[in-house]
């Protein structure tokens, strides 16, 4: 695991992360304060549910993306790459281990995130806070398993096509999953078309993934047979994208 | 010493190597045991293409070779993040015990680890790599180091460090060094020479560069 160990001091030490954990502590507090929630106390709460997971997902989106694909690039045009691959350490293990430092950063980061939003915002009432638990841990899992798979295949992309390319691809393609298919998804209600209709159905729903809706609105916890299927979901995505990372990375550059 | 702690590099007669086309042949079979074996060549003659192919990152052209031991290959532009510095490096890639090994040779060629590694110069940059890459030496096995350029941007007391390094090890690592010397007297008992596309393996009790650089013409 060195270049597992390599990869971690090298975040470590970038100190970026730092910002980005005070941003998931701090802001959620500070952004209800400025935000029109100061007029009404009561709404304080559910500003606090959206910041804490909105801080979660930017650092995810921006930071975490752009950590997997500079580390990514930076192995294979560095030479380390070519060196681990002649110490033994085969692709897919150095792909695995680049991997497992970044998610090593955004799990804490993400359950951070997840304590505040579960601590800090939780419904007064007791009888809601099986409820509340339950809901916050679904999405907790949830997003980590979404993202997961975007951070690997931001390491892989990077390392075949450059830093720039792995992050803004994985970065689009989990903007359009968030948001852009949902765009889709009425624009086919409104007029069916077949072509449209075939992208919807092999575009990734990470919009599924995300629970804010459900934490601000306390509909409750996802119910089981459907959030089995959701990880399922999650899970084959994971499993094309671990695909296509493998073949994708590269230990050496082109050059 | 055990079969399993000697390291082998065996270059089998008609070994072609090379991007595509054949860049260098070995007419002769060349077998390499533990110790230091000098690599040279004029530029672009196939050193690099040689050592990338020994360490199974390149395919070879043609033939057969064989490489036993743990393998470590050092490319010459190997490098490391620049905002880290030696000391995380080595604690990073090294085992627990070494470690502090590592640090005492780095204070003695007077590697500061604690500076950044962006902002050493480049001989200092190559003495981080090259102490990585011998405090990675597995001592219950037959080690295998291709060195492309380590002396490139290194002082005399770094080199000849190094050089005292490699003398106290033991069998169990073979050094296969690629380098351009820069005094006549250095000393190359063993020396892998490319040459007309023809790789041939010189040894000699008090072979020097000086004898073997009027082969390189």
């Amino acid at each position: 695991m060195r270049l597992f160990r390599l990869t971690v001091s090298t975040i470590f030490r970038r100190k970026a992360w730092a910002v980005c954990a005070f941003a998931v502590i701090a802001l959620p507090f500070v952004l209800p304060m400025i935000s029109m929630a100061s007029e009404r106390p009561a709404a304080i709460m559910m500003a606090r549910i959206q910041a804490s997971w909105a801080t979660v997902l930017v650092t995810t989106l921006m930071w975490g993306l752009f950590s997997a694909a500079r580390q990514g690039e930076s192995n294979s045009r560095s030479g380390l790459g070519e060196y681990f691959l002649t110490t033994g350490v085969s692709s897919t293990r150095q792909w695995f281990e680049i991997w497992l430092a970044v998610m090593t950063f955004i799990v804490p980061i993400t359950m951070i995130g997840t304590s505040i939003c579960l601590f800090f915002a939780m419904p007064g009432d007791p009888a809601e806070h099986a409820m509340w638990w339950t809901t916050n841990l679904q999405f907790l899992f949830l997003f980590l398993l979404a993202m997961g798979p975007l951070l690997g295949l931001s390491v892989a992309l990077a390392s075949r096509f450059g830093g720039i390319a792995g992050f803004a691809l994985t970065l689009g393609l989990a903007v359009y999953g968030l948001y852009g298919v949902a765009y889709l998804d009425n624009m086919l209600r409104l007029e069916p078309n077949a072509i449209l209709s075939g992208i919807w159905k092999f575009s990734p729903q990470y919009r599924w993934a995300d629970l804010t809706q459900r934490l601000y609105f306390k509909q409750g916890p996802i119910a089981s047979q459907q959030f089995w299927e959701l990880v399922a979901y999650f899970a084959g995505i994971f499993a094309v994208y671990t695909g296509i990372s493998r073949l994708c990375f590269r230990t050496k550059s082109l050059a | 010493m055990s079969s399993v702690t000697t390291p082998l590099i065996r270059l089998g007669a008609g070994l072609e190597i090379g991007y595509g086309a054949p860049l260098a042949r070995s007419g002769r079979e060349i077998a390499l045991t533990g110790g230091t074996h000098f690599l040279l060549a004029r530029n672009g003659r196939g050193k690099t293409t040689l050592l990338r192919t020994l360490a199974r990152t390149l395919k070879r052209v043609s033939g057969e070779f064989e490489a036993t031991g743990f393998t470590q290959y050092l490319p010459e532009d190997l490098r490391f993040d620049p905002e880290i510095s030696s000391a995380a490096i080595f604690r990073a890639m090294l085992p627990k015990s070494r470690v502090a090994d590592a640090l005492a040779l780095a204070d003695k060629i007077e590697l500061d680890t604690k500076k950044l590694y962006g902002r050493l110069s480049t001989g200092n940059r190559r003495k981080a790599s090259l102490i990585v890459a011998e405090f990675s030496v597995q001592p219950d096995k037959g080690n295998i180091l291709l060195l492309d350029e380590p002396f490139s941007g290194l002082d005399a007391y770094a080199r000849h460090a190094f050089e005292e390094l490699w003398h106290q090890t033991g069998g169990h690592v073979l050094r296969l060094v690629s380098c351009h010397p820069d005094y006549d007297a250095m000393p190359m008992p063993s020396a892998v020479v490319i040459e007309k596309g023809e790789i041939s393996h010189l040894t000699g009790e008090h072979q020097t560069w000086s004898s073997l650089k009027a082969l390189l013409n």
